[in-house]
């Protein structure tokens, strides 16, 4: 009971404790200093914002 | 358009245009094999699982059929159809979808394909040793870890390969912001092998006691949807929506307060499974503090998609891709709230032991998950394979089986769930009688596992087609634009 405790209560330590330090490097390496501009990385020259890249099939 | 330069006048593909559109379709070439092999798989075994699915059901109902060999019994068939959809079904279309947008969002071509290929085979290996030996009797009667211990160590050769795989594209993406979608699929990717060895470890190869077993079977089972099949259908619904209709993300603010509250809190949840368990009181107590928390990541996303969307619901109509995508969205955040207000210790005893809770795992992998792995695939193999998918009444007819079907097996499932949890509340009921309440509803979701698979077999059709390029070859660029009568907007 006790080891099964200790490697559960670990792997949530290990999980989320995986996430903190990712968030930090994230926040170091600047990934959130231009949020206006972040969301427009998808999209490429030739498929520019306003354009659909989807659609039924043509019946012909 | 004016040439730029001596280099771009003598070969057009220098244009700037061509060289991004060239570029892309460099990177979706690289990525075809792994991807279709994943896919095509996660196709088979969404049939086997189906059919499976089908027969549990209407075991429910008719409890003798089909008894006389050992393996169609209940006990052997609903595992194996809970595993088949699981690891067969939706796991390989969620790496399939997962290895193509981080080739894309990574933005250089796929590398160590050959890892890749030998990660499938070593994963279907995995799933068909699991599915036999569950049907021949070798159940480890853990939820959600079914397969025998001989199975188990094939599957995660195949999930340690996906994982390194993933770090070595993300270290050598191209510079820049790193994406939302790529966040998920990191975090996807990186945990889930780790999650699946440490539950194998402690239930399979060395297993500990007592009711230590319930939480660890919990915390995986949970994680299973939280920390792997949420992140890949929400990377994919990051992408897919804006790209398809063309508009970026409504607040990239919201997207990454999502993903961070999600990535640090969801590994909590599990233990609210086990409310009136015999394991510390404390652990499910932090479990629902943490399950209500999961409001925050839930509503995010369920405002950023329905922002993004505002004025573009119209693309409903000429868009399969976001049909299916928004269709998984809406039922993500309905699940969701869902599954917040069945932690809730005062609810969940009414809920418990019924069949309430079987409908909300449908609508969580179904409504949501699957919905939104067909939207990626209705998205990416035209990409991969260069066909236009060749019949769009065949995508409506998909769209609409299985969006009734599981709404039927959900409505139905809720409803006969709450008529037998009040029963079970009732002291002059007995438990025997209890389940007489939620008889006619599984009748519907007998009737609606029919819908599922007509569905099933019509996009197994359609995706055979595809691979075989059946049908007329349709000129010009017509599979990637917008459709006539759509006009480009200012940017948003």
């Amino acid at each position: 009971m006790t080891a099964g405790l200790v490697l559960i209560i670990g792997g949530l330590v290990f999980l989320s404790g995986s996430a903190v330090l990712a968030f930090c490097w994230a926040i170091r390496d600047g990934q959130f200093r231009n949020l206006s501009a972040a969301p427009l990385t998808i999209f490429d020259k030739d498929e520019p914002v306003g354009l659909p890249t989807d659609r039924f099939p043509s019946r012909k | 358009m004016k040439p730029q330069s001596l280099l771009s006048s003598i070969n057009p593909a220098n244009e700037p245009d061509a060289l991004a559109s060239y570029e892309r379709a460099e990177i979706d070439a690289s990525t075809r094999g792994p991807v279709l092999l994943f896919f095509g798989s996660a196709v088979f075994w969404l049939l086997v699982g189906s059919v499976l699915g089908l027969l549990a059901a209407w075991k429910m109902t008719h409890p003798g059929l089909l008894d006389s060999l050992g393996f169609l019994t209940f006990g052997r068939i609903r595992p194996a159809h809970l595993n088949a959809v699981i690891y067969g079904w939706a796991s390989s279309a969620g790496i399939g979808t997962g290895l193509w947008l981080m080739a894309r969002l990574c933005r250089v071509p796929l590398m160590h394909s050959k890892l890749l290929v030998s990660a499938a085979v070593f994963w279907n290996l995995g799933v068909l040793v699991g599915v036999l030996g569950i049907l021949a009797g070798d159940s480890r009667s853990i939820e959600w870890l079914e397969f025998p211990g001989y199975a188990t160590p094939i599957l995660f050769v195949a999930y340690a390969c996906i994982g390194i795989w993933a770090v070595i594209m993300f270290r050598y993406r191209k510079p820049g912001h790193v994406y939302v979608s790529q966040w998920y699929l990191l975090a996807a990717f990186l945990w889930f092998p780790w999650m699946y060895a440490t539950a194998n470890i402690l239930l399979v190869w060395q297993p500990i006691q007592g009711s230590a077993q319930g939480a660890v079977n919990w915390w995986f089972a949970h994680n299973v949807l939280g920390l792997w099949f949420v992140p890949i259908g929400l990377a994919s619904a990051y992408y897919m929506i804006p790209k398809v209709i063309g508009r970026p993300i409504h607040s990239y603010y919201l997207a990454i307060l999502g993903f961070w509250s999600l990535a640090v809190f969801y590994s909590w949840n599990g233990m609210h499974h086990l409310i009136g368990g015999p394991i510390p009181a404390w652990m499910i107590s932090a479990s629902v503090v943490a399950s209500v928390m999961m409001f925050i990541p839930v509503v995010t996303v369920a405002i950023n998609h329905h922002m993004t969307m505002r004025g573009h619901f119209d693309a409903l109509q000429w868009s399969p891709t976001l049909r299916f995508t928004v269709f998984g969205a809406m039922a993500y955040t309905i699940v969701s709230l869902q599954g917040i207000s069945m932690a809730i210790p005062s609810l969940n005893t009414l809920t418990h032991f019924t069949d309430y809770t079987i409908g909300h795992a449908h609508f969580g992998l179904y409504g949501f998950f699957s919905m939104m792995m067909f939207g990626a695939m209705y998205y990416i193999v035209p990409r991969l394979v260069g066909w236009e998918w060749p019949s769009a009444t065949m995508i409506r007819w998909h769209f609409w089986l299985v969006a009734s079907g599981v709404l039927l097996m959900v409505g139905a499932l809720t409803i006969g769930g709450i008529l037998q949890g009040l029963a079970q509340y009732d002291p002059t009921v007995s438990f025997r009688s209890s389940l007489d309440y939620a008889t006619p509803f599984r009748w519907l979701r007998g009737i609606s596992g029919f819908l599922l698979l007509a569905g099933h077999l019509v996009f197994a059709t359609l995706f055979v087609q595809m691979l075989l390029k059946v049908g007329r070859r349709k000129e010009g660029p017509a599979l990637f634009a917008a459709p006539a009568d759509h006009k480009p907007e200012a940017a948003v």
